[in-house]
């Protein structure tokens, strides 16, 4: 699905990320975590082709970014961004039909609108859709992004790729349990999801692997159970923690400060 | 969209009819249906006033018009500032400082080129103008996309000074004739319509609008930043470059053959996101025919309102856009901060 070999990024002679070898599969979700820092949304940028090119070529679908027609590359894979502009004066339904702009030229047909329609739902921001974007709070602006990403990609492509930048900041434990499980649904079809997030427990409840990262590096990159071990995290974090078993979903459970 | 075409169509006509010649014997419909059969009874004044004045500075408040309100709403959407306007940001002082220039220094050669290639260098000193203050206010107050909203007026107050210091200088060395072409560059009239002049706009306005009209869906994907666009298939670098260069050929166009005609980037945008919020889909198609609308109508009353004198056009749009201009600071002062 995306290959990425010797990834490296230095801003003013620091190094961000240094040598990173990165492969996700399909119907993966990778959760990358990590301290502040460690360089983990420069990782999602470089990966989504945003930060121009990297030394070695980065493979989505066996084909190098440049290789792909840029009208057809949006319908393949998207992006949500964690710093999401404030200051959109439309509508929450005009916002959300952005993420449809790669499917009509003048005006939405009717695929679109029920695309919109859904993705609205799946992020419960329906009742919202005739509000004025500038109004809301900052938690249902992330959920309008996210409904405008779900719109973005829903279509008939068979292997679809989403990135995402801490999706869950700014969320009640409702919709970020209800954000992750479309995650998860959409994973479930063939596609393939790469997310940034600081909850480490819902990572190891949620991913299929985990890369773990600090200081431009990777430090483990595997399946939950091997990375959330005692003394990886305890190390990684600088911070003393214990790992048992989730009593619910036998899942690894961290619990700091013990 | 309807409602304001059938509103333009109605003002032409009516425009038609409003001046200090009175005509001879016919009504103005009449005037036209014998233009069009040729009619040899017609008055040679009649004829003239039809032909050659009414009809094309008619022509040509529509094509300014409209030319000025899709740059300022391109500029805006660009700029992401309601207060992206040519005038403000120094476009049109950029514009008619090097048109200045080209009077001033173009004076020697100028009785050895045809009249067509006067305004060609004319236009072509001002779109360069127009061209190279954009670049410059868009390097200096954009960085990683974002705009600086206060640097951007900013600089445009210090372009608009300089132009004027450099107008102000010429005025002082310069010849009589050469003085009365400059002081109608600094108050803008639709006065010098002809068609020579008209159909060089035609020109540079269809082109610009074959480019330019249909990036209401680019416009909107930039307001959620550069990138996030770049991921909806919008080739952001592009379409800033296309509208840096169609805006400033108009806005180059226009002031050389109409001077500074100030607030009309302004004022129709500034309309049209009441009703329509910032939806540049909607927004930017309609802004090419409510620019022409306004700008019909200010010249209209600017010709009659003190009739036999005119009224500089850029006055009563100055008195339309001053207010709008404090309406819009009052409502993003928190936001500029």
């Amino acid at each position: 699905m995306l290959e990425a070999y010797k990834i490296s990024y230095s801003q003013r002679k620091f190094a961000i990320l240094q040598n990173i070898d990165v492969s996700v599969g399909y119907g993966e979700l990778l959760v990358i975590v990590g301290p502040n820092g460690a360089g983990k949304s420069t990782l999602l940028s470089m990966l989504a082709n945003e930060m121009g090119k990297n030394e070695e070529p980065i493979f989505f679908k066996k084909k190098t970014f440049e290789d792909w027609d840029e009208k057809e590359l949006p319908h393949h894979k998207a992006k949500f961004s964690q710093s999401n502009s404030q200051d959109i004066p439309l509508s929450v339904k005009d916002v959300v039909m952005m993420g449809r702009y790669p499917y009509f030229n003048a005006s939405p047909h009717k695929a679109d609108h029920d695309a919109v329609a859904k993705a609205m739902q799946e992020t419960d921001v329906t009742t919202l859709a005739a509000r004025d974007y500038n109004t809301l709070s900052g938690g249902e602006k992330q959920r309008v992004h996210l409904a405008r990403v779900l719109a973005q990609l829903d279509n008939d492509v068979a292997h679809k790729l989403v990135f995402l930048d801490e999706p869950l900041n700014n969320l009640d434990v409702l919709h970020q349990h209800r954000i992750l499980h479309t995650i998860k649904n959409f994973t479930g079809r063939g596609n393939t999801a790469v997310m940034v997030l600081h909850d480490l427990n819902l990572a190891a409840q949620f991913a299929d692997r985990v890369l773990l990262m600090k200081k431009g590096r990777i430090v483990s990159h595997d399946v939950p159970d091997k990375v959330f071990t005692k003394e990886i995290i305890s190390g990684v974090y600088n911070f003393p923690c214990t790992i048992c078993p989730n009593p619910v979903n036998k899942n690894p459970l961290i619990i700091f400060g013990t | 969209m309807l409602a304001s075409a059938v509103l333009l169509l109605f003002l032409a006509v009516l425009s038609l009819y409003m001046g200090v010649y009175v005509f001879e014997k016919y009504s103005v419909a009449e005037v036209l249906k014998g233009l069009v059969t040729n009619d040899s009874t017609l008055s040679e004044s009649d004829r003239f006033v039809m032909m050659d004045l009414r009809l094309p500075r008619i022509s040509m408040a529509i094509l300014i018009g409209s030319a000025l309100a899709v740059s300022g709403t391109c500029l805006q959407g660009m700029f992401k500032n309601p207060l992206a306007t040519p005038d403000l940001i120094g476009i049109t002082s950029g514009a008619s400082l090097f048109a200045a220039l080209a009077i001033v220094l173009g004076a020697s050669i100028r009785p050895y080129i045809p009249e067509v290639f006067h305004f060609s260098l004319l236009s072509f000193m001002a779109f360069l103008g127009a061209l190279f203050t954009m670049v410059t206010v868009y390097r200096i107050s954009t960085s990683n996309g974002k705009t600086n909203v206060i640097i951007m007026l900013l600089s445009g107050v210090a372009i608009t000074a300089l132009g004027f210091a450099v107008t102000g200088f010429l005025i002082y060395i310069s010849k009589e004739e050469q003085l009365r072409d400059l002081t109608f560059w600094n108050l803008g009239s639709l006065g010098g319509a002809t068609w020579t002049k008209n159909a060089i706009l035609t020109v540079i306005v269809v082109v610009s609008y074959a480019f330019l009209i249909n990036k209401g869906k680019a416009l909107n994907a930039m307001m959620l930043g550069e990138r996030d666009a770049q991921h909806l298939g919008i080739p952001v670098e592009r379409i800033k470059k296309q509208i840096v260069l169609f805006t400033a050929l108009m806005v180059g166009t226009s002031v050389a053959f109409a001077g500074t005609i100030g607030f009309v980037g302004l004022i129709v945008p500034y309309i049209l996101r009441l009703i329509f919020k910032s939806n540049y889909h909607i927004i930017l198609p309609m802004s090419a025919i409510l620019g022409s609308v306004l700008l019909l109508a200010a010249d209209t009353v600017s010709r009659t309102i003190a009739a036999p004198s005119e009224v500089p056009i850029g006055i009563l749009t100055a008195f339309m856009g001053a207010p709008i201009f404090i309406a819009i600071l009052v409502k993003n002062r928190k936001s500029m901060q």
